[in-house]
């Protein structure tokens, strides 16, 4: 009886699925509420959790609770240490949850909402999901190895060395174009860059109080910290009504890359417990409170999106960032649907910390869904906004013309009316001077969540203070994310000059310390720089740039998850990971190849270096301006270059997997599977 | 509900590091101090920032 009734409410739930995902993609000409596409996620993910990757964790990979776990076996009390399944769940949700699934679905929402909402759905169960939980399952079953471990173990040592530099140069992309982001978002704001820069001294006071004034009262001292940033957001608000200290707190794109610059450095080589630490404490709090929030917040306020299902912007002239809706959806929504960096925390602590095998079932599937709804969630708050309020909050002087007048007539031009007049109640509303050219997705993702939230209660009066919020939020984690990865750019630096230069490879050797960081900070500070001074706003080359990497990152995952299905003896399942790798690829490659070759200016890199080099040659350009034209004639060539080695990098692993693949699958001889041998658990309940 | 909050305070332990500090006092067999937090701290976060945060 009970097994009918769960074949009843499951059937209902399929129905239920198709239903939403059908009504959503039907023009009835009357715009579309929110709910419709949450309950659309919502069925669909059910679905793709308890058939689709319950199918992949039984008949594929065998998962078996009577198979001791690394956490077991190697339990250490520190990194190795069997973990509850809910606890390690929301860990392991807090490392993967980062601002791309913020960003990306933001800025794709100028396509119209209904291609970046299936391919959110679609791309998370069949792609992203099944990567995180395929790579968790084969470092569990290798005693916790890294993705790269696993790629020069099991494909071979080019995987291996490909991999770690993929890594090294996507995490430069990624670091540079977040902080753009930060910078679009703070230009010429001087309540949220006064509220950003208080979040520094706060964080040191918070170091102090850890180690010195309360050791070990972690909540205490975040709860400390909290206070204090919703504080500085008040505070914010008196700087940027003083005549007096505004002006200190109004900065440039090119004074606020400067300080993100210095911040990158003095980050990395600061005490880990003096400034990272705390900051990093505070926004993992602070980012699971926000999803949970703008959770509840589109539940109640249930808003009706604006933006049209799709837009003209599908035939690639968009205004934020260039390209058609094929390939360039995918790319740009990245971690939102798939993320190749979630790899890196599948194969990393997740993978010490479950109690039994099963676990991994919701902490590698379910987590890449949760994802995936914040960037439903996302995409909502952004398509809450009017278009023509989307537009021009995103889109840069370069496209739409370099006074408000001109921005909003090009804009209305385009079938999306807006007036200057609504954008500057507006901007006086968020407590900005100007809501015009804040390109990046950062402010109109704030300006969305700001609506939602001052929906529930307190309306226009407190939309300033949400919308700093949001402002706060954002640059918080993001710029943890900076001083993290700085970190790791230069223990990853070090660790491949180490070769030539041994002290380099001490952490504790100062100058060493200095050398690599300030390589990496100059590395990824001269793309921001680039991006700064990029009339197109530097999203439309950055943007896309980071996407290609990140989704190269997943196809070298889904290779070495291919090879090892091969290796156990699951040939007939290799779709599974296949499949998404093979869409993956075609994806990734379309959109390099067009980014490097097309003959767009707008799309291709060399089009607009040989664009601007005719323009100097004919002497169009001014005098004056010249130099510029020069350097982003370099910078183009530049961008092409990266993006032509991560094609390259890929496609030599990808070559060297189909290699392996074809030997396994033409060899009669047993194939050797790298795993740790079966050892019975015997971990008790009572001890999770 | 109280299930519930006593499991989102364990989450926010795990996630400060609490409880891992409270396992590590339990595995070395010492009690609390300031220099032991700071002796464990310093070996927690070398490690934990040695991966990079996720985009």
């Amino acid at each position: 009886m009970k097994k009918i009734a769960g074949r009843i409410v499951w059937a209902l739930i399929s129905l239920a699925a198709a239903f939403f995902l059908t009504a959503i993609a039907v023009d009835r000409g009357e715009p579309v509420n929110s709910f419709w596409i949450v309950l659309a996620a919502a069925c669909t993910y059910l679905l793709g959790f308890r058939f689709y990757a319950r199918f992949i964790a039984a008949k594929v990979m065998a998962l078996d609770d009577q198979r001791a776990t690394p956490a077991e076996r190697l339990r250490d009390g520190h990194d190795y240490e069997p973990t509850n399944k809910w606890i390690l769940f929301g860990h392991h949700f807090a490392a993967i949850a980062g601002p791309g699934p913020l960003v990306g679905p933001t800025l794709a929402a100028q396509f119209g909402y209904l291609p970046s909402v299936y391919w959110i759905i679609i791309g998370a169960v069949l792609g992203g999901a099944v990567q995180d939980f395929v790579i968790l399952f084969c470092s569990m079953r290798r005693d916790g190895k890294t993705l790269g471990q696993m790629a020069r173990d099991e494909i071979g040592k080019t995987g291996g060395i490909t991999a770690l530099l993929t890594v090294l140069f996507i995490m430069i992309i990624l670091l540079a174009v977040v902080a753009l982001v930060v910078v679009n978002a703070l230009r010429g704001s001087p309540w949220g860059t006064f509220t950003i820069a208080a979040t520094m001294p706060i964080a040191l006071f918070m170091g102090v109080y850890l180690r010195y004034l309360r050791p070990g009262k972690v909540l205490e001292c975040s709860t400390v910290g909290f206070v204090l940033v919703i504080a500085s957001i008040f505070g914010g608000q008196a700087v940027a009504n003083s005549p007096l200290l505004a002006p200190w707190f109004t900065l440039s794109a090119t004074s606020l890359a400067i300080a993100i610059i210095i911040y990158g450095f003095l980050s990395s080589v600061l005490p880990i417990w003096l400034f990272l630490a705390p900051r990093d404490y505070l926004s993992t709090f602070i980012k699971l409170g926000v999803v949970a929030m703008l959770a509840v917040g589109i539940l109640v306020v249930h808003p009706t999106l604006q933006l049209p299902a799709f837009t003209r912007f599908v035939d690639g002239t968009g205004p934020i960032f260039a390209g058609k809706v094929f390939p360039f959806v995918f790319i740009t929504i990245a971690c939102g649907a798939v993320s190749g960096f979630h790899s890196l925390i599948s194969s990393g602590t997740t993978p010490k910390m479950i109690a039994r095998e099963w676990n991994a079932w919701p902490i590698g599937y379910g987590s890449m869904l949760l994802e995936g709804f914040v960037a439903i969630m996302a995409l909502i708050a952004a398509c809450s906004l009017q278009p023509g309020v989307f537009f021009a909050v995103n889109s840069p002087p370069g496209v739409v013309g370099t006074t408000p007048a001109a921005a909003v007539s090009t804009i209305s031009n385009w079938g999306y009316p807006v007036s200057v007049a609504e954008m500057n109640a507006l901007a006086a509303d968020a407590g900005e001077k100007t809501l015009f050219y804040r390109t990046g997705g950062a402010p109109s993702l704030a300006l969305g969540m700001a609506h939602i939230f001052s929906s529930t209660g307190g309306g226009k009066a407190i939309l300033g203070f949400w919308y700093h919020f949001a402002i706060m939020f954002e640059a918080l984690f993001i710029l943890t994310i900076i001083a993290a990865g700085t970190r790791v750019g230069r223990f990853m630096l070090s660790d491949l000059l180490g070769h030539a230069y041994p002290s380099l490879k001490r952490s504790t050797w100062m100058p060493g310390v200095f050398a690599t960081s300030g390589l990496v900070v100059l590395a990824w500070g001269y793309f921001l720089y680039q991006g700064v001074r990029d009339p197109l706003g530097g999203i439309n080359s950055l943007w896309p740039l980071f996407g290609i990497a990140n989704q190269l990152l997943a196809a070298i995952a889904l290779c070495v998850g291919t090879t090892i299905f091969i290796k156990m003896h699951r040939a007939r399942y290799m779709w599974i990971t296949a499949v998404p790798l093979a869409w993956l690829v075609a994806v990734t490659f379309t959109a390099g190849y067009q980014k490097i070759f097309s003959d767009q200016p707008r799309v291709g890199f060399l089009s607009e270096a040989s664009h601007l080099q005719s323009a100097i040659d004919a002497g169009t350009i001014a005098a004056g301006r010249i130099s510029e034209a020069q350097s982003q004639i370099f910078n183009d060539r530049l961008d092409a270059a990266v993006c032509g080695m991560f094609l390259i990098m890929v496609a030599l692993i990808l070559v060297d997997s189909i290699r392996v693949w074809f030997r396994i699958l033409g060899d009669t001889r047993e194939v050797k599977v790298d795993e740790t041998p079966f050892v019975l658990s015997r971990l008790q309940a009572e001890e999770l | 509900m109280r299930a519930f909050l006593r499991g989102v305070m364990v989450l926010l332990r795990e996630i400060a590091d609490e409880n891992a500090y409270q396992r590590h006092l339990q595995s070395v067999g010492r009690v609390h101090s300031a220099e032991e937090w700071r002796r464990f701290l310093d070996e927690r976060l070398a490690h934990k920032f040695a991966q990079g945060k996720c985009c």
